[in-house]
């Protein structure tokens, strides 16, 4: 009872001190950031791992979530202070309201079409695939590869770089004058006439598990992401390109949710044998190639059995390359010797100082 | 004469060996190569500390493809007009004297062909041997190459077999989307391969093989001068080209001045 009021007490002076309700979002109606506003609010927990709770509240605020209360995700925390909470459910349905339905927001929808991909740990009968019963991380779920996200606005206006553009804006605030909203709506549709992330972000997710060896040799698979990056479109990509394909475009069949990425066996997937060319020659990509775009082999891994031509031309190359700069090398340190000791000659010709021949 | 063969600066003498078109296809050839180096180099090394810098300087991902393929293009017009240099040279200085003593016949026409300066001969193998022969201190006496020994020739090839396999496949991955309605799609892999290992065979020898003999040898460094003015100094005369240069000085008149192969 005493380390109550004694908690209540401290909690009461620290909000004090800390101005309750200047800076503090509207949506923050429990003031969490209260604490969580400190840099150093960490902890090392049961496994060890180094944890950070600290909330940039100006980050936050640029982000989707942003007009949530905390605990619409964090639904375990019932008391100030709290216990350690359990991992955030994705799948949970928000206040929110979902405005052209009226129902409560959920991401549930894009949970369901995860688990019909070929990233889910069920297969299409709805069993536990053996793999993911052995190595369930192997099987991403929907924090693996999204954080918490900030908008990457679009700007239409020439001359702005991309982000919120105040000239666009003021178009929304002649009418929607209160609050913030305009602000967050330009945001919310604008961000999602682009990708969320750089493609170079998108390949570095993929490559969070596909670049990994043990992971590759698990679920035998090749090196997707080294050959990709050996490719034009990777190594445009590295170089900040955003109109190159990244992992997503090839894998997702077009007008698809990104979440439905389908192995290459499925007949539906944008991968497949028959639908190669197809997704080559979207109209933004390779619009007047031929059907024979599809035998390009974007994955090459130079293997004997799978990539033969490529194995053995890389091969043919490196030899000439070595026959032809070890001959030289050798000759130029040859020649540099016998500069440096010109009199040890076997034979001291006879005809040294011979006029011509 | 404009350019005579030998020419007199500071009492030094001076052997004409590259005509002004020559020249000016040599600037236009390491002009363009050393600029598809600089765009080309930095995608296949993309992960290199170095790349991103250097391919933000050459105009980045928007711009620096673009330079590549410019420069590629000029290099290839080079290449189709070289071809029709010597070709043009071929039949106006050899086929035309020929026809001139009236000795055009099939076998004269191939063995005038076969005598070119930049054809490789029975002479050049000799003058490998000799060249061992002396770099392995058998003997004390250098090969007497002729007016382009064989490192020259080789020089010479190295661009002229690079040029057909790196341009056309460069071409092709630049059509990759036409190219495809008429060949296999495979067909761009092996272009890839042949681009980018062909490219980094032919930059290494260039830039340092090709660099070491004209411009970092002990008697070169730092610069090699040929390549501007044309014309090669006496003492690079002798200990390059000593069999051509004892021919010029025969030639010319000058038997008695000259200078010995070894001191």
């Amino acid at each position: 009872m005493l380390k109550n009021i004694i908690l209540f007490l401290g909690f009461t002076l620290l909000a004090v001190a800390g101005g309750v309700g200047g800076k503090v979002h509207a949506a923050d109606e429990l003031n969490c950031v209260l604490c969580h506003k400190h840099r150093g609010l960490s902890r090392v927990d049961e496994n060890g791992d180094f944890r950070l709770f600290y909330i940039n509240e100006k980050m936050f605020k640029k982000g989707p979530h942003s007009r949530l209360k905390c605990i619409d995700c964090h639904r375990d925390i019932e008391e100030i202070p709290h216990k350690p909470a359990k991992k955030v459910d994705c799948t949970v349905e928000c206040h929110l309201e979902e405005p052209s339905s009226k129902q409560n927001f959920s991401h549930k929808p894009v949970s369901e079409i995860l688990s019909k991909s070929i990233h889910s740990r069920y297969d299409e009968n709805g069993n536990l695939k053996e793999m993911a019963s052995k190595y369930p991380e192997d099987f991403p779920s929907c924090k693996d590869c999204h954080d918490n996200p900030l908008y990457r606005p679009l700007s239409f206006f020439k001359g702005e770089a991309a982000g919120i553009s105040r000239r666009g804006l003021s178009r929304c605030r002649t009418c929607h004058t209160k609050g913030e909203f305009a602000e967050t709506f330009y945001a919310h549709v604008t961000s999602r006439l682009q990708k969320m992330r750089s493609p170079k972000e998108i390949v570095g997710i993929c490559a969070k598990c596909h670049g990994d060896p043990a992971f590759q040799e698990r679920h035998d698979l090749d090196a997707v992401v080294t050959s990709y990056m050996e490719t034009f479109h990777g190594k445009a990509v590295h170089f900040g390109s955003e109109e190159t394909p990244d992992c997503i475009d090839c894998h997702v069949v077009s007008g698809e949710s990104v979440h439905f990425i389908e192995g290459r066996e499925s007949p539906t997937s944008a991968i497949a044998e028959g639908n190669i060319a197809t997704t080559c020659r979207t109209a933004e990509c390779h619009a007047d190639a031929g059907e024979n775009i599809a035998g390009f082999q974007v994955h090459v891994t130079y293997d004997k059995e799978k990539y033969p031509l490529q194995h053995y031309m890389l091969k043919f190359f490196t030899a000439l390359m070595a026959a032809v700069l070890y001959f030289f090398v050798v000759i130029i340190f040859l020649e540099l010797l016998r500069r440096l000791f010109p009199n040890f000659s076997f034979i001291k010709s006879s005809d040294a100082d011979e006029r011509g021949h | 004469m404009k350019y005579p063969r030998i020419a007199y600066r500071n009492g030094k003498r001076y052997f004409y060996r590259f005509s002004l078109v020559q020249r000016i296809q040599h600037i236009v050839l390491f002009t363009t190569v050393i600029t598809l180096s600089l765009t080309g180099f930095p995608l296949r090394y993309y992960d290199k500390p170095w790349a991103e810098p250097l391919y933000n300087f050459m105009g980045g991902i928007e711009v620096a493809p673009w330079i590549h393929r410019i420069a590629g293009s000029i290099l290839l017009g080079l290449f189709v007009f070289h071809t029709g240099y010597w070709i043009y040279l071929f039949f106006k200085n050899r086929i035309g004297r020929l026809k001139r003593e009236n000795q055009l016949t099939f076998r004269n026409a191939v063995r005038e062909f076969f005598s070119q300066e930049m054809i490789p001969n029975a002479k050049d193998g000799r003058d490998l041997i000799d060249m061992f022969k002396y770099l392995l201190y058998f003997t004390n006496r250098p090969p007497r190459y002729d007016r382009m020994s064989w490192k020259e020739k080789f020089d010479y090839f190295a661009p002229y077999w690079g040029i057909p396999i790196l341009g056309p496949a460069g071409v092709a991955l630049w059509f990759r989307d036409e190219i495809t309605h008429y060949v296999p799609g495979i067909v761009l892999n092996a272009f890839y391969i042949m681009h980018t290992d062909e490219a980094l065979l032919a930059a290494l020898f260039l830039f340092f093989v090709h660099w070491y003999n004209v411009h970092y040898s002990p008697e070169k460094f730092p610069l090699g001068t040929v390549f501007l003015t044309g014309y090669l100094s006496e003492s690079d005369m002798i200990h390059e080209h000593y069999a051509e240069y004892v021919k010029i000085m025969k030639e010319e008149g000058l038997e008695h001045e000259i200078k010995p192969q070894i001191h």
